[in-house]
């Protein structure tokens, strides 16, 4: 089933923004011993940002002004799953048992607020029985949201525009350096001009040039993407750790799969076999004594 | 040439033969110039969109924020605007607000769920009953944020009748025009399906700054949002608006909002711009920058390599040419005025082509779901031409570099006996 937020995640920020530590109960206050505490788990990025420690007691309010707050025992940290929509924003935050959260949160005013959560996440016994199983809630609770954890959403676009954003940045700059190989090659091949002119006059058909400029094209280019590909490869670890140190995170921003090596491969060896062909065929279409230069 | 020789200065006359030099080199390889002109053009678009997108979301936020025509924003919390707790008793913390000196305008903002129960013309399709809107309430008195494109604003006086106000796509995909009449039932949070429904009668069509392309967005007064859930959401709202007089600015607005109301959380234009680059709109500055970072050096690389090997096949006419008396500073200066030829011209030619680019760039980002219409990624503005500039000058004469040591330190009898040999 899909999974809209953490059960905590709406109230939590408000939570968060009124943490107060406590490492002794203010004055005036019924002190009551921490193992009688309810516990909470805190994000590793909250527990590190404010210097608490495992059994540490802390105080949770729901309002700016930390009116009604109410203690609780770090019981544990825990490493927030990876979030890529969400990879910007620091990761402060903790984890309630509900009936804490409601506690802490239901408005008194409101009968209905304790009684209401942001999201019920629920495991199918059969998982294909996902899409049918969606539609029949819809249909028996109207007003309630039910939809599979598989389906489209606006995160799945989302990745999606950015993956056809990053191809057309890839394919201009694929354009770009075919470009600038090909006047290499251009240059690389008049540097021939004698030799080839020899070959011709001692028999080499051009053909049989043309073969040895493709073999030679072809071993460059599969060097040289094999060369990048193993450039990415060692360079994917290195903008990773500094993203990840960057945005305080655990997710993965780069990975070479093999997919991408393919990509890489189909593109890049007939771009090189291509603009080495191309550039030896304006040398190999002109006449023999213009190659010799007589 | 006498005449030029006679006036003007020296210095003037040996750059324009190191141009000339550069010239004739270039022109002399038509092929193998016109295709490193490319590839600088291509390298140099992509150089130059990255540019544009490293502030380009910044940009057109600040101007969708201005659009607006409020400058401060009063929320119950930091969190970003509609997805907190609302403010409690909004009422009363508008009015108060309102009789701060330093405020010309409040406006308050509550948004409520809402399912289109009948429309004056119904689109195809089995789920067109169930199209879900959110309702903005507001006070009509206000200025509105919203922009009337056909028919009227919401009257300013208090109506006994439900009125509306609708977006275009709304408009366009229900046929609504203004006179038609929508019914609409409130989605509440506490409250069962047993809520009545409200026949509203549209009095305009408006543009609002904020809404994606596929936002179904209405307005109508502050009773009427409220009406549509029996008034479950208890005088809360998502947020207050609020317009700074000009000659006080909305600094000092907000520092006098925040001492009146220490416990809301107030933003300026600036500072919600300044959140928003640093936190949601950070990927696209660090991919510009490192797109941007790459691709300069990809460029400066590249320039490098096809000068080098040019001096490279060239080293027997460097040398006879440096034997006949041309001066090490002249060739040097050639292969110099080469460079910045090629990197020129190719960045002239980027240009267009880069803005040809970000148009396709910016219609591939646009289509990021629940973007304002009216965002784009990629703006213009004088910094990123004269950025683009500079880092193009500084790229010609580092690619340079090398050849030019090179052609400085070539050794002129040796190079013409191998040549001779060769």
């Amino acid at each position: 089933m899909w999974f809209d937020r953490g059960m905590v995640t709406p109230r939590v920020w408000l939570l968060l923004a009124t943490v107060l530590i406590a490492a002794q109960a203010p004055a005036g206050t019924t002190v009551q011993p921490p193992e009688s505490l309810p516990g909470i788990l805190l994000s590793r990025q909250l527990i590190e940002s404010r210097g608490l420690r495992v059994g540490d007691v802390v105080r949770l309010s729901a309002r700016r002004g930390g009116q009604g707050a109410r203690p609780f025992r770090i019981e544990g940290t825990y490493e927030p799953t990876p979030d890529p929509m969400r990879f910007a924003q620091p990761r402060l935050e903790a984890r309630l048992h509900l009936p804490d959260l409601i506690a802490l949160t239901a408005d008194p005013s409101d009968p209905a607020s304790g009684d209401s959560v942001t999201a019920i996440n629920i495991r199918l016994q059969n998982p294909s029985d996902a899409t049918a199983f969606a539609r029949d809630v819809s249909t028996r609770l109207p007003g309630i949201v039910a939809r599979p954890t598989r389906a489209p959403n606006d995160r799945t676009s989302t990745f999606l525009v950015l993956e056809r954003f990053h191809l057309a940045i890839a394919i201009v700059t694929v354009i770009g350096s075919a470009v600038f190989l090909l006047a290499l090659m251009v240059m690389l091949v008049d540097e021939r001009r004698a030799t080839v002119g020899i070959l011709r006059l001692i028999g080499f058909t051009r053909g049989r040039i043309l073969m040895q400029v493709f073999a030679e094209g072809a071993l460059i280019a599969v060097v040289g993407a094999a060369g990048g590909i193993l450039f990415a490869f060692a360079t994917q670890g290195v903008f990773n750790r500094f993203f990840q140190w960057r945005y305080d995170t655990a997710l993965t921003f780069v990975r070479i799969t093999p997919e991408v090596v393919w990509q890489s491969l189909l593109l890049s060896v007939p771009l090189g076999i291509a603009a080495s062909v191309m550039a030896s065929w304006t040398l190999l279409r002109q006449q023999l004594l213009a190659l010799i230069r007589r | 040439m006498n005449l030029l020789n006679s006036c003007a200065p020296v210095e003037s006359i040996q750059v324009l033969r190191s141009l000339r030099f550069a010239w004739l080199s270039i022109v002399r390889q038509p092929a193998r110039a016109c295709l490193a002109i490319l590839g600088v053009a291509a390298v140099g678009a992509l150089l130059f969109d990255m540019l544009l997108l490293s502030r380009g979301l910044v940009l057109s936020f600040r101007d969708l924020l201005d659009r607006s025509g409020f400058d401060v924003r009063v929320l119950a919390t930091d969190a970003p605007p509609f997805t907190g707790p609302r403010i409690a008793d909004a009422t009363a913390v508008t009015s108060s607000l309102a009789a701060l000196p330093e405020l010309e305008a409040v406006l308050q903002i509550r948004v409520r769920d809402a399912q289109i129960v009948e429309a004056a013309a119904e689109p195809a399709g089995p789920r067109a009953r169930l199209d879900r809107v959110d309702f903005i309430g507001a006070d009509p008195q206000v200025r509105s944020m919203w922009t009337i494109v056909q028919g009227e604003d919401l009257p300013d006086r208090p109506e006994s009748a439900p009125v509306l106000i609708v977006n275009e796509h709304l408009a366009r995909k229900y046929g609504i025009t203004p006179g038609s009449e929508l019914l609409l039932r409130g989605r509440c949070e506490s409250l069962s399906e047993a809520v009545p429904a409200v026949r509203f009668r549209i009095v305009g069509i408006a543009d609002f700054p904020f809404d994606s392309t596929t936002a179904r967005t209405v307005a109508g007064t502050l009773s009427w949002a409220e009406r549509l859930c029996a008034g479950e959401g208890q005088d809360r709202a998502e947020m207050l608006l609020v317009r700074s007089k000009p000659e006080v600015g909305a600094f000092t607005a907000a520092a006098a909002i925040r001492a009146a109301h220490p416990d809301l959380h107030v933003v300026t234009n600036d500072e919600l711009i300044e959140r928003f680059s640093r936190v949601e709109f950070s990927y696209f500055r660090q991919i510009s920058a490192v797109l941007a970072t790459v691709t300069l050096f990809f460029g400066f690389l590249l320039i490098a390599v096809l000068l080098t090997v040019s001096v490279n096949q060239r080293l027997g006419e460097i040398a006879a040419l440096r034997a006949l008396g041309l001066s090490r500073s002249r060739v040097s200066a050639g292969v110099l005025w080469e460079s910045v030829m090629l990197v020129g011209a190719g960045g002239l030619l980027a240009l267009p082509l880069g803005a040809a680019l970000s148009v396709w760039l910016d219609a591939i980002l646009r289509t990021l779901p629940g973007l304002p219409a009216d965002l784009h990624f990629f703006v213009f503005e004088p910094r990123a031409l004269y950025l683009y500039l500079l880092l193009l000058t500084v790229a010609s004469l580092g690619a340079a570099v090398y050849p030019m040591r090179i052609v400085a330190v070539l050794p002129i009898a040796a190079t013409l006996r191998r040549e001779v040999v060769s």
